[in-house]
């Protein structure tokens, strides 16, 4: 399993095999096929604009997030989601500049 | 591009992502067309009417054509919401003159979208690209051209000039 950042965060992302990759969160750890991912990191892109971010903030102050085709829900703080957010973008950012 | 995903996509991620804002943008201008569509419609303006109506699907084509080269090249492409759609027009020449800027913004978005593939090595995404780039050359031409009309034939009765415009 590899894993492409090299901090350690709350919420980690893993290539397992060719189109398998590995979402594993404080609680569970969730299997994702590629277009699964591209979802999440959708999602991920919306919840953390600006302005939604605001709104999570003044609101609850955290997500519930189905994951993979709805088979899974996560729960994440913002800290959470920030750090998924920043898990995501190392991993599809080039990657040269993430294994440094 | 070498990015961990490389295998599964050939286009750029965040080029893939401003060709999802380029699909909304493209919707939005169909569902724009179609409300001047309506507009002329309602008014017996049969010529602007087909006009319209023939523009609010081609921009859908546009449309279609980004959301499948998303898809065919490993990515996801997003259906867009849509929203703010003017229906209200003060006469036939702002409708054109509305279709015109807005002609321009979808020009300019794609400029935006090649300006980013080109800087990401993006080859696929900006040869895909070059075909846009000259359809909206020619699509603010042919709004410029139907505005001239507006000029030349200033003080006519609207129906008669609505007779000389084109229908597509």
């Amino acid at each position: 399993m590899k894993t492409f950042n090299n901090f350690t965060n709350t919420i980690q992302l893993h290539k397992t095999t060719f189109c398998r990759y590995t979402l594993v969160a404080p609680n569970k750890e969730v299997q994702l096929n590629f277009p699964q991912l591209l979802q999440l990191r959708q999602r991920i892109n919306d919840l953390t604009q600006p302005f939604n971010l605001e709104e999570i903030i003044e609101k609850e102050n955290f997500v519930l997030l189905f994951v993979a085709d709805k088979q899974h829900l996560l729960y994440l703080d913002v800290t959470q989601l920030l750090d998924l957010k920043e898990e995501i973008i190392c991993f599809f950012s080039s990657s040269k500049l993430v294994l440094i | 591009m070498e990015t961990i995903i490389r295998k599964q996509m050939i286009i750029h991620p965040e080029v893939m992502d401003l060709l999802n804002s380029q699909i909304a943008l493209e919707m939005h201008a169909s569902a724009s067309y179609l409300a001047m569509a309506s507009w002329c419609d309602q008014r017996e303006l049969v010529n602007s009417k087909a006009f319209f109506y023939k523009q609010a699907e081609e921009e859908r084509e546009h449309a279609m054509k980004i959301f499948e080269f998303v898809n065919d090249n490993g990515g996801a492409a997003v259906s867009p919401e849509v929203h703010n759609i003017n229906n209200d027009f003060d006469d036939l020449r702002s409708v054109y003159e509305t279709s015109l800027e807005q002609e321009i913004n979808v020009t300019q978005s794609i400029f935006k979208v090649f300006k980013k593939a080109r800087k990401e090595d993006d080859f696929v995404t900006e040869i895909f690209l070059q075909w846009f780039v000259t359809e909206q050359a020619e699509e603010e031409d042919k709004f410029r051209s139907l505005i001239d009309i507006f000029d030349l034939m200033e003080g006519m009765p609207l129906k008669m000039i609505d007779e000389r415009l084109p229908k597509e």
